[in-house]
């Protein structure tokens, strides 16, 4: 008997948590999209795996040795 | 930034109760309520209504479901990658080995970048121990935001911490702190925005969220119904939700604070292995054994990209995009790595390298270089676009290393 109620509970639970997804708010994927887009542009000078960092700056060059001349 | 509009309030007076407590928005005949997960329980615990039986809710479910895919479908006017068109194409990358790790007796199962950017950690199925783990399998690690202390855990079923020492000969593994309890392995833990709570998902398809101080449980994520194997947390500016994807397909967007499962997304054809954000928030992208990656929008509230080649049939095991969103790495199972174009939705870049599965894939905090894990023991840090000689260390097993 108390299996069924646990089933029962479940499909309860399954039911509003359905009913919650059903009704939240969407907005058009042409919208999102446009938003996606416009991020990445706008971020993509600050990223150097997209815009190529001078190796000068970049970190992970390898450490070059300078003469000088005295 | 992320506008999670519908998750109006959540914390509150219960409508049922009326006490003060993290709510959940639920539905009782077709009117919103805001009730306490305590609530919850016992409103699905009521006795049966008149007509109600085990049959007439899961006939309720699927003409629920079927609504769902209606008012997603309502909103599909275009697909990414055609909205995409007129955005400049990227350039060929090119990228070049900038350190390969050896350190590991076996293979490389995670790694996380400190925010310094100059450190890693990794785990691995280790068979020596610099910080000895009671288990044999690591499966998961994290650096926490201080850079002080990392948590790792695996088959032991728990997320510990260890603080890190500048002091080698410390025995680090004494002061170790058992945080988090499942009933099944640790798959992902993650530090939230402080070293003060973590995140956990686990083989027993629950994800957690624990006090490190205490080791409290504060509260529990349900609604995958097989192992979940991955979590990512939103960027911190767009609030408190976290997304985890798992074995029964599923990914699944979830409010840290009440508990209840937001969005939930089904398209993927098998496991979800790895789930990562977008940098803004506003979308995620996953990695399944059904050898594809997917991009989620949250306010779309539908899948918007599918990244896949016929040639790829392998699984992909870990995602992550590169700062500014344009780029996607995914590792794979067939050894490479593949660098999506994440808006066009095409391959910019295939790389080799690996000598077996390459298990993980993480771009550093600053953006510069990403490091991909292998089960061949090794950890590759590549950057893109730079003319120098790779560079080979050797490193004592420890769990961190310095790489500049």
């Amino acid at each position: 008997m108390s299996n069924n109620m646990a089933k029962i509970a479940d499909a309860r639970k399954t039911v509003e948590q359905l009913k919650l997804e059903v009704n939240i708010d969407r907005m058009m994927v042409s919208k999102a999209a446009a938003d996606l887009m416009s991020y990445c542009e706008t971020h993509a000078k600050e990223d150097p795996l997209v815009t190529p960092v001078p190796s000068s700056e970049n970190p992970f060059r390898e450490k070059k040795i300078f003469c000088a001349i005295l | 930034m992320c506008d999670h509009t519908f998750v109006a309030i959540t914390f509150g007076p219960c409508d049922s109760c009326t006490l003060n407590k993290p709510l959940m928005n639920i539905y009782l005949q077709n009117e919103p309520v805001n009730y306490c997960s305590l609530c919850v329980e016992m409103m699905a615990c009521q006795g049966l209504t008149q007509g109600e039986n085990l049959a007439s809710l899961k006939a309720e479910s699927e003409g629920l479901k079927l609504r769902l895919e209606e008012e997603r479908a309502k909103l599909h006017d275009v697909e990414l990658h055609q909205a995409a068109e007129k955005v400049e194409p990227l350039g060929q990358l090119v990228t070049k080995a900038r350190r390969s790790l050896k350190g590991h007796g076996n293979k490389v199962l995670c790694t996380d970048w400190c925010r310094d950017k100059r450190r890693l950690v990794s785990s691995s199925q280790v068979t020596e121990h610099a910080v000895t783990m009671p288990c044999t399998w690591v499966m998961a690690c994290a650096y926490a935001p201080s850079g002080c202390a990392i948590a790792c855990g695996g088959l032991d079923n728990k997320c510990s911490v260890y603080p890190l020492s500048l002091d080698k000969n410390e025995n680090l593994s004494a002061k170790k702190k058992s945080v988090a309890m499942h009933t099944n392995y640790l798959s992902a833990c993650s530090f939230t925005n402080s070293d003060m709570q973590i995140l956990t998902s686990s083989g027993d398809g629950t994800c957690a969220l624990w006090d490190v101080e205490s080791g409290q449980l504060l509260q529990s994520f349900h609604g995958h119904s097989a192992d979940v194997l991955s979590l990512d947390l939103a960027p911190s500016e767009t609030g408190n939700t976290f997304v985890s994807g798992g074995c029964d397909k599923k990914a699944n967007v979830w409010d840290m604070r009440s508990g209840q499962n937001i969005q939930s997304f089904e398209t993927h054809e098998s496991d979800i292995n790895s789930v990562k954000y977008y940098p803004s928030g506003d979308a995620f992208a996953t990695g399944s054994d059904d050898a594809t990656c997917r991009l989620y929008d949250l306010r779309a509230d539908r899948e918007v990209a599918i990244y896949s080649k016929e040639s790829i049939i392998f699984g992909a095991s870990s995602v992550d995009f590169s700062i500014s969103g344009r780029l996607l790495f995914a590792g794979y199972n067939d050894y490479t790595i593949n660098v999506w174009d994440v808006l066009k939705g095409t391959r910019v870049s295939i790389l080799f390298g690996h000598e077996n599965r390459v298990s993980t894939v993480r771009v550093s905090p600053d953006g510069t270089a990403f490091c991909s894990g292998s089960w061949d023991h090794t950890l590759r840090v590549r950057t893109g676009r730079y003319l120098s000689l790779s560079d080979t260390h050797t490193h004592t097993h420890t769990h961190t290393h310095s790489l500049t």
